[in-house]
């Protein structure tokens, strides 16, 4: 069984489909209970030169303990070659009690690729105290855009000012599209700053992911690239059936995606 | 410990280490810390979060790569006002340096980075992996702590009683810390404080707005 499906977005045809600046959409949908103690999963996305891909979760992740010793890992692994972008958008994950989380993001970009990620990381359902998370941004555009580890479930840091100020919710968007703010704009709760060497961040905290996500959408809009994000339209594009990732229960999965500039953007099983 | 460690981590070196709080400051105009246990809570928190990622710096800083440091300690801090604050006190312990400790490695560190990350800096003088980790993981939190007795007007003894407290840890992110003396840069680990990003940065904006004791 396979934990991740990548469903392409198949509307009705447009004339208009294909150009320049219209992305394909895949969602990433979650067809078993995952990530589970013991699973190693891997999402591997290349898009090609000029391509456009944007991707898109359907419903939040809940990060479980498993029967499995040793925890669970999910690492997501990104490719853009010159004039690629990609928008990679998941619902939030929730850091379930005894849950032991090890995420990994991680992109190679192209000096001219776009990129933009979110992450919106809740510690523990409704009441629950939250498991163990550590989750990476990591993104190298010819030397390092960012690299940072969040370590979420340790009460001390999570309560101190400096960790998570005692908020259950984190939230953070990578942007690398184009041009950035000079300097950083910010509220108590929320700052959008430029990064040393292209790029820009937000970072928000609250008590609850909806005001985390008009934090992370109030920040991107002071952003000089969100005009581009909030107008683009998408592309349908034709594809084969939904496309499903390889996995053994419990073991290790992988699933993958290719996009390539100009064509029908098929995702490919790797 | 050598001379060098202790000089630095003295509150009376010339190194301009006393004008910064490490986002205190912003704390106590938030409330966010009144007293000795709220204090403990934010130094603690800073300790494991900026304090790490300072030592990890410090402790590979000691084998030179001065360069690709100073890149991947900016891709770890995404707030500009901390990526500042870091360089202006390296700048400052370079001043202090050239006169005191003058050698052709701060020669060739000031020649790669003239405006150094603080870590950096502290471990191209200190150059045992471990008391370079040590002397900025503690320099991580004494900083606050004293602007908490000049902000709040905590009782001085408490405050230090504290700090002394905090020693296993101190020395626990310092011993962590110097086994990465070794590894290579781009995979140092990156702790992230995005609470002390946040305070940073409305620090940065207030401190412009109304007048404030630290300058970060």
């Amino acid at each position: 069984m396979a934990p991740l499906r990548l469903v392409p977005h198949r509307g009705r045809s447009r004339q208009s489909a294909g150009g320049p600046d219209e992305a394909a959409l895949v969602h990433l949908v979650s067809s078993i209970t995952a990530p589970l103690g013991g699973d190693d999963l891997e999402l591997h996305i290349r898009v090609g030169p000029g391509a456009a891909l944007e991707l898109r979760g359907v419903a939040a992740t809940l990060a479980l303990p498993g029967q499995h010793p040793g925890g669970s890992r999910a690492l997501v692994e990104v490719e853009l070659a010159e004039g690629a972008s990609l928008e990679y958008l998941p619902e939030p994950t929730v850091i379930t009690s005894r849950a032991c989380h090890e995420a990994v993001f991680r992109a190679r970009i192209a000096e001219d690729a776009r990129l933009r990620t979110r992450e919106i990381l809740v510690l523990g359902r409704l009441n629950e105290r939250a498991g163990l998370l550590s989750t990476t941004l990591d993104v190298r555009r010819n030397g390092p855009v960012i690299k940072q580890t969040s370590h979420l479930g340790t009460p001390e840091v999570d309560r101190s000012p400096a960790g998570l100020v005692g908020r259950r919710v984190l939230g953070t968007e990578l942007l690398c599209w184009g041009e950035d703010l000079p300097g950083a704009v910010s509220e108590d709760w929320w700052s959008l700053v430029p990064l040393a060497r292209g790029g820009s961040l937000t970072t928000a905290v609250a008590d609850d992911a909806v005001t985390v996500e008009r934090a992370l959408n109030v920040a991107r809009s002071k952003h000089p690239g969100s005009a581009a994000l909030l107008t683009r339209s998408r592309t349908r594009f034709r594809a084969p059936d939904h496309t499903e990732s390889h996995g053994s229960g419990g073991g290790h999965h992988r699933a993958g995606g290719f996009a390539s500039g100009g064509k029908p953007v098929p995702s490919l099983d790797r | 410990m050598n001379l060098a460690a202790l000089m630095i981590a003295d509150s009376r070196f010339p190194g301009g280490g006393h004008v910064h709080s490490g986002g205190l400051e912003e704390a106590v105009a938030r409330k966010l810390v009144t007293d000795e246990r709220s204090l403990r809570s934010f130094l603690v928190g800073r300790l494991r979060t900026a304090g790490a990622l300072s030592a990890v710096f410090a402790s590979a800083a000691t084998r030179g790569r001065y360069a690709e440091l100073d890149a991947e300690f900016d891709a770890r801090t995404p707030s500009p006002a901390q990526r500042n604050a870091s360089r202006v006190q390296g700048r400052g312990i370079a001043r202090a340096a050239k006169r005191a400790w003058p050698s052709p490695v701060l020669t060739e560190l000031l020649r790669v980075t003239p405006r150094p990350h603080h870590p950096v800096i502290v471990g191209a003088l200190v150059g045992d992996p471990f008391e370079a980790a040590q002397t900025v993981a503690y320099h991580a939190v004494t900083g606050p702590a004293t602007g908490a007795i000049r902000l709040l007007g905590l009782d001085p003894f408490g405050v230090n009683a504290i700090l002394a407290h905090l020693a296993p840890e101190i020395d626990a992110v310092a011993a962590t810390a110097a086994d990465h003396a070794d590894t290579a840069p781009e995979d140092l680990p990156a702790p992230s404080a995005p609470g002390l990003d946040l305070l940073a940065e409305a620090h940065d904006r207030h401190h412009s707005e109304e007048v404030r004791l630290f300058v970060s």
